[in-house]
């Protein structure tokens, strides 16, 4: 590692990417509210309704390219996510999970969209606030549906076990429910986000940084660049993945608190 | 299609990350209340038998 | 360049419960593709395996942050 960093030490050192690379400059003064993160947020709304918008405005039978792709978006959340795991009561939970995919999948590829480039579900506190809401509708309906005693008696108490053993696992099925939950839904995501970036980061920059050395290192970059750009298809995959996940983990929620015993 | 069985197969972890966390901070504290050493790795192992248990309770009996 | 070698323990520590968890599901897949009854047999199996092997990962990871 040293002597490689003293071969290309003629423009300068190099500085590794960190996390330091996820804090933005505030865009005008000193508001910390102004900041890329959050103008891409409120870029994704705008992008999500002017889609959708133009897809179901002129809806037809023979559907138009967009219809058709706004369409097939759709059908996958509300069949696959919706009626095949909620089951006859799915209805009343497809505009939640179809807004959550849609919302994080925007946001997750303006990871790999050039000029953009920076996927916003990097920053934990976007995820935490998801699995928030999350975490809200999915106590409500179980509580609204059983009641607020038999719902909390059905997380605390598994049936068939012996009484002793209750004080093992009760604990730790009010630690899952309340706290794993919630936590692992927003870290899956922000950990995905965070270090995706983190990889493009360090496979792009270095390949720039090598670029500078002597010719041996020049020789190298292009590999670094290649990886970069392969890693950057990767990335899309991971990025679809991860919306998917998070959906399919709400509407598993749904399903546990719909579900009458646990 | 049960609604329970993909449920299931999704909150190992979960369940195994929170036995862990809350018997091995009890095993924590412990060793920081009694000045030992040895609480902690007890409460990570009871945690880990408990979770195991917790998850053949809900999936391995329910397909018998 | 800084940082605890407890992540690189931690690292070399997280190989064998992923290639043990590979090869569970590998199984899983090849016994439910030869004979697909069989799989409420042995999904159960597979996840309490799966289950055991993640256990392992996850003590890694809570003694690379406690210890």
């Amino acid at each position: 590692m040293r002597s490689l960093h003293l071969l290309s030490a003629s423009g300068g050192g190099f500085v590794p990417p960190s996390s330091n690379d996820f804090i933005f400059p505030s865009f005008f003064g000193h508001s910390q509210y102004a900041t890329k993160p959050i103008f891409l947020v409120f870029l994704s709304v705008l992008l999500i309704s002017i889609f959708f918008v133009l897809a179901s405005r002129k809806a037809a039978i023979v559907p138009s390219k967009l219809q058709f792709a706004g369409e097939s978006l759709y059908g996958f959340v509300r069949n696959d996510l919706g009626r095949d795991i909620i089951g006859h009561e799915f209805m009343r939970f497809v505009p939640y999970l179809f807004t959550l995919f849609v919302f994080i999948l925007t946001n997750n590829i303006f990871g790999i969209v050039p000029l953009l480039q920076f996927p916003t579900m990097s920053h934990v506190s976007f995820p935490y606030v998801l699995a928030i809401i999350t975490f809200v509708v999915f106590h409500y309906i179980g509580i609204r549906k059983q009641g607020i005693r038999k719902y909390i008696k059905d997380i605390m108490f598994m049936p068939g076990v012996p009484k002793a053993a209750y004080i093992l696992l009760t604990p730790i099925e009010i630690a899952t429910y309340f706290i794993t939950r919630p936590l692992t839904l927003a870290l899956r995501l922000f950990a995905n986000m965070f270090a995706g970036h983190l990889l493009l980061l360090v496979f792009i920059l270095g390949g720039d940084h090598l670029l500078k050395g002597v010719i041996g290192l020049k020789l190298i970059s292009p590999f670094a660049f290649a990886f970069g750009i392969g890693l950057t298809f990767f990335e899309f995959l991971v990025q679809c993945l991860q919306a998917y996940i998070f959906t399919l983990l709400t509407a598993l929620y749904i399903a546990g608190a719909l579900a009458d015993e646990h | 299609m049960k609604p329970n069985d993909d449920g299931a197969a999704w909150s190992i972890v979960g369940y195994l990350l929170s036995g862990m966390l809350f018997w091995g901070g009890v095993g924590w504290a412990l060793d920081h209340w009694l000045k030992t050493h040895y609480f902690l790795l007890g409460g990570l192992l009871l945690g880990v038998s408990a979770s195991i248990y917790l998850i053949w309770l809900r999936i391995g009996r329910n397909s018998k | 360049m800084k940082g605890t070698l407890n992540l690189v323990g931690y690292g070399l520590s997280a190989i064998g419960p992923a290639i043990a968890t590979g090869m569970i599901f590998a199984a899983y897949i090849s016994g439910v593709a030869r004979q697909p009854e069989a799989r409420s047999v042995l999904q159960p199996i597979a996840f309490l395996g799966f289950a055991l092997a993640e256990a392992l990962a996850l003590f890694g990871l809570v003694l690379a942050f406690v210890l």
